[in-house]
């Protein structure tokens, strides 16, 4: 029987306003915050106007102190900050986690310095603005002012990615790693998604209007939401109250479309079927719903097609509203704060309005809640939804305490209904892919591969794997990322249908951002290219392999420097032994990058003959599977994870809890030779066992972690090790992974 | 004369319908200036919204020749033959 999930914090900071109670004192009274930009000139831009956080409050002494800092960041810190004061909840007691979602992390900081290299491309004494960049940096800053946290995540699947820190957040606590997660996004304002939105003809040149039948698109916002989300039982042990519950979720993707939704709304519907059914709920129970409604014709008229799908005749009772006419699409923070607007509308049973919404479209069938919020005799539990580029889609159930069914049945993220406490939640590897200067390399290849060396310098070809007309949209991320996924799928004969797929970048597509700024700044907004901008969004390459392989379980990237591999890997196996899906493909893709190469590298602390080393393009994928559904199908088990360990900060002492080698037959698998390893490793029983380094053999890049998880499992599965331990270091964090055979 | 021209266009037109839209291994020359660019028609070039918008920016940036929104894009968009007579009667225009 599952532990009921309480929320007891909320955070917010909008358009509407700083802080939770003047977010909701506007959502209510139908303010609206959309209006002209005036972060930076926009007067170029087809539309201009946006909902933009006025008086950010900076902590003390940060601004303009450091430059790790983003203004996403602040937002995020503020937001987090709340929630935790909400929730009377002390980070150093207790394991608390931290996910931070988000999209654009600090590039209105980068667009600053790209517009200085811009006008002088040898300058390079500011380049200390792009420590801001990463979309790890918001969670390293909240780590460091806020933490320290048991476990740090940062995650992205465009528009959805606050809604998938919160299902993270969910699947840590009932595997019950955790006693309580902050869990959020954020996402700042900036040129890039407003160029970008306007090339792709997204933007409504008023205030944007969900659901009426003069809709013409969106409007961008910006801001941050975040939730404390714990354990009911842990949570009523230190005295904290729920301010509501978090009854069911469900996470998918359409695998359709890089930006626009399958119009009959089939997946969206299923899942949200299937997220009212995790929390042991029908329609008739669903008093409310606050919808993506992004106001773009196509997505609304998708969303009142599922919603018709999904609650049948109850569709004429259930009140909808969007909170994007009254504070704009904030993107990756959006599925966060609508979940936190939507715990709010259950909590103090008042619904919020659609702001804009003056003649409703006919068309979509729904009951609106038109201008103004009103109070209403009950919300036993709301529906909020959240779908991102590449149709990575997420429902979310939050209900009243104790209205959510608990008959100790769940239904799992395949939409199989089984028992929830699982005996055996066992994970294992039962595939691996490498694609890179090595060529294309499944299992029995890859045991042999750091022994081998290879040309790093010739260019890696993934067209030659892939069908050219479906892959035309794909970028080189994506296209090695199909290749590898694509090889992986086949050769273990799944399919992609209730498969999912994480994997990590370092820095994602920053030379496609770049050159897309660059665009700008020498021809204006106007000449941003509408087909290039799907591809900037740090979930792009995860929404292309999923559409090109047909994958339809979660999908997500993650970030964690040069351990996003590991980070991706490590999330994957918590999510199968969390149950949210059966199996799912994870790795890591790094095309190779001049803007790695000649500017974050130095930045990020990296030895120098790193910084400058050649870099390969290099995928690697891996199959993380539960080991009981492993072995129904008869798949070949490669090795089983035995222990993740994860931290952050440089603590020498982080590996004592490694279990030892049960054999003299061991490995231990780096990324890269170090003296980082070298330390770690002295103390612990691994020290004496074979070490190998997947460097020599394929050159510098931020997926060679991918590629030590991959050859470990491969050589285990070939008998040549018995045990393997994977050591993925970074700036300021780590993952240490037991594999083992048999 | 008028006929070479507008040939050419046709052929310009082609070559970045191939280049802007990443038709690899296209031979622009193989795409018949009546055949429908866009939507699911049988024989068709299967474009859609997203090359559309694409489609629409290079032929502003590279042939000089604004194609308007939506409902009238769709007629330009019809087939090479229409945007180049579209691109004809702006230029004389």
């Amino acid at each position: 029987m599952s532990a009921p999930l309480w929320i007891t914090g909320l955070g917010l900071v909008t358009p509407l306003g700083i802080g939770v109670e003047r977010t909701w004192a506007a959502l209510v009274r139908g303010d609206r915050a959309i209006g002209p930009v005036g972060l930076f000139d926009a007067s170029a831009q087809r539309v201009g106007i946006a909902g933009e956080v006025a008086g950010i409050p900076w902590p003390s002494g940060l601004r303009g102190q450091s430059p790790a800092w983003s203004r996403a960041s602040v937002m995020a810190d503020a937001a987090a900050l709340e929630a935790l004061q909400m929730a009377r909840l002390d980070v150093g007691r207790g394991r608390v986690g931290l996910v931070v979602g988000g999209t654009t992390g600090g590039m209105l900081e980068t667009e600053q310095l790209l517009a200085r290299l811009h006008a002088e491309p040898t300058r390079r004494d500011a380049l200390a603005a792009m420590l801001s960049h990463p979309l790890t940096a918001t969670g390293d800053c909240l780590e460091e002012h806020l933490g320290p946290f048991a476990r740090v995540r940062t995650l992205s699947s465009a528009c959805s990615s606050g809604a998938n820190a919160i299902v993270v957040a969910a699947s840590w606590l009932l595997a019950g790693e955790l006693d309580a997660v902050v869990a959020g996004g954020s996402d700042g304002l900036c040129r890039l998604t407003l160029s970008g939105f306007n090339a792709l003809s997204a933007l409504d040149p008023t205030p944007c209007r969900p659901f009426d039948r003069r809709r013409r698109g969106t409007s961008l916002g910006e801001g941050a939401g975040f939730l404390v989300i714990e354990r009911a039982d842990r949570a009523a042990a230190r005295g904290a109250e729920p301010i509501g519950e978090l009854a069911g979720w469900a996470v998918g993707s359409e695998a359709h479309h890089i930006t626009m939704p399958a119009a009959d709304g089939i997946v969206v519907a299923s899942l949200i079927g299937r997220a009212v059914a995790r929390a042991g709920l029908t329609a008739g129970d669903i008093d409310y719903v606050n919808a993506h409604g992004t106001g773009t014709p196509l997505n609304d008229a998708m969303e009142a097609a599922a919603l018709a799908r999904a609650l049948g005749a109850e569709r004429a009772r259930v009140p909808v509203s969007s909170s994007k006419g009254q504070i704009g699409h904030t993107l990756g923070a959006a599925g966060a704060i609508e979940a936190a607007i939507t715990t709010l509308v259950v909590a103090r049973r008042t619904l919020v309005p659609t702001g804009g919404l003056d003649e409703p479209d006919p068309a979509l069938g729904l009951v609106h809640v038109p201008h103004v919020g009103r109070g209403v005799p009950r919300v036993r539990a709301a529906l909020s939804n959240a779908f991102g580029f590449g149709g990575m889609d997420t429902v979310l159930v939050i209900a009243q305490p104790g209205v959510a069914a608990r008959d100790g049945k769940s239904v799992s993220a395949t939409g199989v209904a089984h028992a929830v406490s699982r005996r055996d939640r066992s994970v294992a590897v039962t595939g691996v892919t490498v694609f890179g200067p090595c060529g294309l390399m499944g299992a029995r290849e890859c045991a042999s591969l750091p022994g081998q060396g290879y040309a790093t310098d010739s260019p890696v070809d993934p067209d030659a794997h892939l069908d050219a007309a479906r892959a035309r949209r794909l970028d080189r991320a994506g296209r090695l990322g199909a290749v590898a996924v694509g090889h992986l799928l086949a050769e273990s004969g799944v399919t992609g249908a209730d498969t999912g797929l994480l994997l990590g970048s370092a820095f994602a597509s920053v030379d496609a951002s770049a050159a897309f700024m660059h665009r700008i700044f020498e021809k204006g907004p106007r000449a941003a290219a509408p087909a290039e901008f799907p591809n900037l969004v740090p979930s792009a390459a995860v929404g292309h392999v999923s559409i090109y392989t047909g994958l339809q379980g979660p999908a997500f990237a993650t970030a964690d420097l040069e351990a996003s591999g590991e980070s991706a890997f490590v999330q994957a196996v918590q999510l199968v032994r969390a149950d949210e899906a059966a199996r799912i493909v994870a790795g890591a893709v790094e095309p190779r990058s001049g803007m790695v190469q000649g500017v974050l590298s130095a930045i990020f602390e990296r030895a120098p003959s790193r910084a400058s080393a050649v870099r390969s393009d290099l995928a690697a994928a891996i199959l993380v599977e539960a080991l009981d559904e492993a072995r129904e199908r008869g798949a070949r088990i490669l090795a089983r994870v035995e222990q993740t360990l994860e931290w952050r900060g440089d603590r020498g002492d982080v590996l004592a809890p490694l279990r030892a080698p049960r054999s003299a037959r061991a490995d231990v698998l780096l990324a890269r030779p170090g003296d980082g390893p070298d330390r770690l490793l002295a103390s612990t029983p691994w020290r004496a066992a074979n070490r190998i380094s997947c460097a020599p053999a394929l050159g510098e890049s931020d997926a060679l972690g991918a590629v030590a998880i991959a050859v470990a499992s491969a050589r285990i599965g070939a008998g040549i090790a018995q045990d393997a331990l994977v050591l993925g270091l970074a700036r300021g964090r780590g993952f240490a992974i037991v594999l083992s055979g048999g | 004369m008028e006929a070479r021209d507008s040939g050419r266009l046709r052929s310009e037109i082609k070559a970045l319908i191939v280049s802007e839209l990443n038709l690899k291994g296209r031979d622009p020359e193989t795409i018949e200036d009546d055949v429908p660019l866009f939507g699911a028609e049988a024989g068709g070039l299967g474009l859609d919204s997203l090359d559309a918008l694409q489609l629409a920016m290079a032929i502003e940036e590279k042939l000089g020749v604004h194609i308007p929104d939506a409902e009238e894009a769709r007629s330009i968009f019809r087939s090479v033959r229409a945007i180049a007579a579209h691109v004809a009667k702006v230029r004389s225009g």
